[in-house]
């Protein structure tokens, strides 16, 4: 018997979770390395500022980097210590940018930011722009932005779908700092001037559905199915509206959040702390002891392998986000982010090496397409250099799921496709 | 260098392997192969050995000797796409049918119907429908003969063969031409008449489709169409006569054409509204033409509707999630 009515959007994919490996680990917070590279451009908009410049001491909490433009964020220390430099590095998708790489050195110093008016709606919105508070779900649009829609909006939802496999970082969010969500959802509802706060929780995370309910906030089960995730799926799951193509969810008074945003948003305006560090999962079976950290933004992703035991003999492929939409790497002293939601090293036996082979029309790209679209013929037609028919298939209403090419038989890549098509359709312009 | 490897998105895929369906299609004719040895002898195992052998023999060929791959990349890129192709032909052929007929066949269809399309994936028309057409229509009377009494009927041992029956008088040729139903519902069901190897029992195809369902390669729909509406035109066509519906979608090849042949991937429509006005096109004209040849047609049907896909995929594109038409935005702007 069905404890919960369980929501959720036509087509996607159904596979093993994979949550088990780090579902039951606290968040651990881990001990701030010797070195940090804090990159300036951990956000959508243009990249910050320095602030500070080599040789300057810096503690954790302070303003490292000022924001710049309509889309900008702010930047702040994660740790104590010295700034050695400022250097041109790759983060995980391979864009260079500027990195403040800070030597840290053994000190309790913390700064915070100064008190505000809690029940004040602009100086909540105000705040979440100071602590620098971008979506944590992968995204990095600047969320005092998002909090400001242009449409009349009458409902904010808590993504607690997680619907990507290995991370479990949200559901012991979720588990052990409830009440802190709750509150901080709250503020991010306060600071748009709503009241209708939903969670939407996949059904592997009823234990969460419960506590959440307990606590008095509006949950809705959702079928546990890729990409639950997904803004416009998460919407026509939660409340039945369907966002128009090309459309934001304000286009049907709708606002999602990520629950680690709603956490950050807690501390900034509870706490007066500024988003420095985060929660976030470090799975597969390639790491010896899978966990769930906090970690200070800029930490390495190679201290964070040895902190959780190391990467074993088996492990292959190393991922930055989750297996279906995030970015693999094989250079491991690329560090942290604001967006850097969980760490992988996937084995053999997990990921993938296969070959693309022809495609055999067996039309189970079109079954999972979350968006209804024929990725089958998306692929063949941008192959071929007409970007114009893949266009008429739905190329430009792909969000890059990779629900297709994961049930794809013939293993094509073709969200590799949809981002050719995309680019060049760019470039025509 | 580097131990990880590098690669794009999505970095988990699901086990499933064109291989794979491929062996499950193969798993999936084993009932039909083995019911059709048993009714007709070692003679069908031998004409559906040769055309599975010739079919695998001829990607070979075309691999070598055309595309200049080593043997090494034939055995690494084979997907069993030549041998299911080869299966179907053999159970398409008559039980005594001369050894040259299938092999003929099998060169044709992945020859000239496969691979000089561009090979697996981009055929128009299914290569086992077009090999079986093409040998009926060259060879005529050769290769419409060798039909034989089942021997299980004839009470003769395994290895002997069948009483020879004259071509046409197959039980859905009798009732074409002269409303005689001489074979029972049960005896068509599970296949002891005269006929093509693979194609007498219904039973034994409609267990290989169960499994196919079952394996989540069919979608139980698209025949299960098919035949109703070959039936029920079948009862239209003869004065709403409710006896030919059973007769109709029992025998001849519509089994093992509606789970097997007019369901291939490759040249079927990928829309459900595709399919859905597909099959039901099959199903008419499968039946009309039958009432008015007098004949199995359903080869024919399923190549013309063959060459048709493209265009459902052309003019049939699902909406996409969130799809606001031009009329309402500008309305709803205005």
């Amino acid at each position: 018997m069905e404890k919960f009515v369980q929501k959720t959007f036509p087509h996607g994919v159904h596979f093993h979770d994979n949550k088990e490996l780090s579902k039951d680990v606290p968040l651990e917070r881990m001990p701030a390395p010797s070195d940090v590279f804090i990159s300036v451009s951990q956000h959508i908009g243009a990249p910050s500022s320095p602030v500070v410049a080599a040789g300057d001491k810096v503690v954790k909490g302070q303003l490292i980097a000022e924001a710049n433009g309509g889309l900008g964020s702010k930047v702040y220390s994660s740790v104590c210590g010295e700034v050695v430099a400022i250097v041109k590095k790759a983060g995980a998708t391979g864009a260079v940018s500027d990195h403040i790489h800070i030597k840290t050195v053994e000190s309790e110093e913390c700064m915070t930011l100064a008190d505000i008016d809690k029940n004040d709606a602009q100086s909540v919105l105000q705040r979440i722009f100071e602590a620098g508070i971008v979506g944590m779900g992968g995204a990095g649009f600047p969320t005092n932005v998002k909090l400001k829609p242009s449409k009349p909006v009458d409902t904010l939802i808590i993504n607690a779908a997680e619907c990507e496999p290995y991370i479990t970082c949200d559901y012991r969010l979720l588990l052990e700092k409830a009440d802190q969500v709750i509150a901080g959802a709250n503020y991010l509802a306060k600071a748009c001037g709503l009241d209708n706060v939903v969670f939407g929780v996949e059904a592997n995370k009823l234990d969460c559905a419960e506590l959440l309910m307990q606590k008095g906030a509006k949950v809705t089960v959702l079928k546990k199915k890729y990409p639950q995730g997904a803004e416009k799926e998460l919407i026509y799951a939660v409340n039945g509206r369907k966002v128009p193509c090309g459309g934001l969810p304000m286009d049907v008074g709708v606002i999602v959040q990520n629950v680690a945003t709603a956490f950050a948003a807690y501390e900034a305006v509870e706490l007066n702390k500024p988003l420095y560090e985060r929660a976030m999962t470090v799975s597969g079976r390639g790491v010896n002891s899978p966990k769930n950290l906090i970690v200070a933004n800029g930490t390495s992703y190679q201290d964070i392998f040895d902190f959780c035991g190391g990467l074993n003999e088996d492990a292959l492929k190393l991922i930055s986000g989750g297996p279906m939409m995030g970015f693999a790497f094989i250079d491991t002293s690329i560090s942290t982010t604001k967006t850097t939601g969980s760490i992988l090293a996937l084995t053999k036996k997990e990921t993938s090496l296969m070959q693309p082979s022809p495609c055999i029309n067996c039309g189970r790209c079109a079954r999972a397409c979350p968006m209804n679209l024929m990725p089958m013929y998306i692929d063949f037609y941008t192959l071929a250099g007409d970007y114009d028919t893949a266009v008429k298939y739905g190329a430009l209403n792909c969000f890059e799921c990779g629900s297709c090419a994961f049930s794809c038989p013939a293993k094509r890549a073709i969200v590799q496709s949809v981002r050719l098509c995309k680019k060049k359709l760019k470039e025509r312009k | 260098m580097s131990k990880f490897v590098f690669g794009g998105s999505p970095h988990i895929k699901s086990p499933k392997t064109t291989k794979g369906i491929m062996i499950d299609v193969c798993i999936a004719l084993m009932p039909a192969v083995i019911v059709g040895i048993v009714f007709f002898g070692l003679n069908a195992l031998i004409v559906m050995l040769i055309s599975v052998a010739s079919a695998v023999l001829a990607e070979f060929l075309y691999k070598i000797c055309f595309m200049k791959k080593s043997p090494r990349d034939f055995v690494n890129e084979f997907d069993f796409t030549s041998m299911v192709t080869g299966l179907l032909i053999g159970m398409n052929m008559p039980p005594l049918a001369n050894w040259y007929i299938p092999v003929i066949a099998s060169f044709f269809a992945i020859m000239i119907v496969k691979m000089l399309f561009g090979g697996t994936g981009k055929n128009i028309v299914n290569p086992a429908i077009a090999g079986r057409i093409f040998v009926f229509l060259s060879f005529g009377i050769v290769a419409a003969n060798g039909f034989i009494e089942p021997i299980t009927n004839a009470g003769s041992g395994f290895f002997a063969t069948g009483d020879v029956v004259v071509a046409g008088s197959t039980p859905l040729g009798s009732m074409l031409k002269d409303g005689d139903f001489w074979a029972t519902n049960l005896q068509l069901f599970l296949g002891n008449v005269p006929g093509c190897i693979g194609e007498t029992s219904a039973a034994a195809l409609i267990a290989g489709g169960l499994y196919l369902v079952c394996r989540g390669e069919l979608d139980f729909r698209w025949p299960l169409i098919y035949i109703v509406v070959t039936g029920l035109m079948a009862v239209a066509l003869n004065g709403f006569n409710f006896n030919w519906f059973l007769p109709s979608i029992f025998s001849g090849g519509l089994m093992l054409g509606a789970i097997f042949m007019a369901t291939d991937y490759v040249t079927s429509p990928n829309t459900v509204l595709g399919n859905v006005i597909y099959f039901i096109a099959l199903g008419v004209i499968t039946a009309v033409l039958r009432h008015n040849n007098g004949t199995e047609v359903v080869s024919f049907a399923i190549l013309l509707m063959n060459l048709t896909v493209p265009l459902f995929d052309k003019y049939i594109v699902p909406k996409p999630f969130g799809f606001v038409k031009k009329a309402k935005q500008a309305k709803k702007e205005a």
